[in-house]
């Protein structure tokens, strides 16, 4: 039998989160929520903090009564390049691979815990609960996507289901894959376009067109995790503090 | 040497005797659970016995050749393979009402099903865990491609020759080790995303 080398692309994945857009809408954490999985939180996690959103909106109010200003600041996990979680996983349950992904494997996990404390960012999440979700919605779990047990550590995958799904697509219908082809659930479901995914090694796609944006800045810059999620920041002449204004 | 009272004597032997077989009961339940099929993949009994035999097998041997693609439609273009809706065996069946008395017996349970708008509950045969998610549109594509074979040859790698299965069973582990040997011999990718996510 003819053992034939398949030769996949190399591709990289980013995402671009356009801060001046973000309406605060919280679409985008709806529509993670529905297409992850992700466990419904009550009030009462989220007072103990054990909420779990892949995708959140963080709100800041600047200035002073009368001239108050919201802003919002999507934050998802950031695909760090250089992740601060990765090496600290006794299990190697949370690796990089070859797409710039970095991935969380559910079934290698132990739950200790060490990538959340290691997270700067904050969007790692423990299953302290086995997830129950209400009679009515038990039928509308997305079967790509696995049902995380108690124990087990989760996170943003960029819609890994979604990347898998679109490849496979393409290779069928014998085409490359094209800009826009693959979306995760938030880009999808955010209505003022302020989410842009795609690949950043095609130089054709959107991504790539805001890669020397006067505007581009990264989270946590400073910690050098050399992340995969770029923000750009909002037009605001009166901001005060530019970095995530 | 001190004389040993002989109870004590058959007493220590049972014991020993008893924990070598226990412990060798549990090896064997290792081993076996290690490379045998998962629980339960044995051929469980099936609501209506529907005959692959008579469906798929060869028409020489009097059956209809159908191809594996004609009832599971969707195996060459997503994820699950599906089994056949009600309706849709009773595309050919409305006409085809058998010819034995076993047949007439099973094609009557799918019309009454079909009457009540029910479906066969059938019984899951191949089942992965949770955390898996497998593809069969990709499988089926690659190995028609390579080997030029039509989608229907390539079932029977990992589903065995169900065509002559009365009562179908695993015939594969279909566990990670299974799995990853293949992926590796053919350089298919081995990244965890592509079946854990």
């Amino acid at each position: 039998m003819v053992i034939e080398v398949i030769e996949r692309q190399t591709r990289k994945w980013q995402m671009v989160v356009d801060v001046d857009k973000c309406t605060g809408c919280q679409a985008c954490v709806i529509a993670c929520q529905v297409e992850n999985n992700v466990a419904l939180n009550s009030d009462e996690i989220f007072r103990q903090r054990r909420a779990t959103e892949w995708i959140r909106i963080e709100r800041y109010w600047e200035g002073e009564f009368p001239n108050v200003k919201a802003r919002f600041l999507p934050v998802l996990c950031q695909q760090c390049g250089n992740a601060p979680c990765e090496p600290v996983c006794p299990v190697f349950a949370t690796y990089h691979n070859d797409q710039g992904l970095n991935v969380q494997v559910y079934n290698r996990c132990v739950g200790t815990r060490y990538c959340q404390n290691n997270c700067p960012y904050h969007v790692r999440f423990f299953n302290f609960w086995e997830p129950v979700w209400p009679e009515s919605l038990r039928n509308h779990l997305n079967p790509d996507v696995t049902v995380r047990s108690r124990g087990v550590m989760e996170k943003c995958t960029f819609c890994v289901q979604r990347i898998r799904r679109g490849e496979l697509d393409a290779d069928r219908e014998g085409r490359q894959l094209k800009d826009g082809d693959i979306q995760p659930a938030c880009a999808q479901a955010c209505p003022t376009d302020a989410l842009v995914f795609g690949d950043i090694s095609d130089s054709n796609s959107r991504v790539s067109g805001f890669a020397e944006n006067k505007r581009k800045f990264h989270l946590r810059e400073e910690l050098g995790t050399d992340t995969n999620v770029i923000y750009l920041a909002k037009v605001d002449a009166e901001a005060k503090d530019r970095s995530h204004a | 040497m001190r004389k040993v009272n002989p109870i004590i004597l058959i007493a220590i032997s049972v014991v020993g005797f008893g924990g070598l077989l226990i412990a060798g009961v549990a090896v064997f339940f290792l081993f076996n659970a290690w490379f045998g099929l998962p629980v339960g993949a044995q051929a469980p009994d099936q609501p209506i016995d529907f005959p692959h035999t008579v469906h798929s097998g060869s028409i020489e041997n009097g059956g209809l050749g159908l191809d594996c693609t004609f009832c599971h439609r969707n195996v060459a273009e997503g994820a699950a393979a599906t089994v056949p809706s009600v309706q849709q065996c009773m595309f050919c069946h409305k006409q085809i009402t058998g010819t034995s008395d076993k047949a007439k017996i099973e094609i009557s349970k799918l019309t009454e099903l079909s009457e009540a708008g029910q479906p066969v509950n059938w019984k899951r045969v191949h089942r992965l865990p949770d955390h898996v998610e497998f593809v069969h549109d990709a499988h089926i594509r690659y190995f028609s491609e390579m080997n030029g074979i039509s989608a229907s040859e390539v079932c029977s790698t990992c589903h065995g020759d169900v065509a002559s299965m009365v009562k179908v069973k695993q015939v594969r582990a279909l566990k990670m080790g299974d799995c990853v040997d293949c992926h590796r011999k053919y350089s298919a990718p081995t990244d965890c995303t592509i079946c854990h996510r």
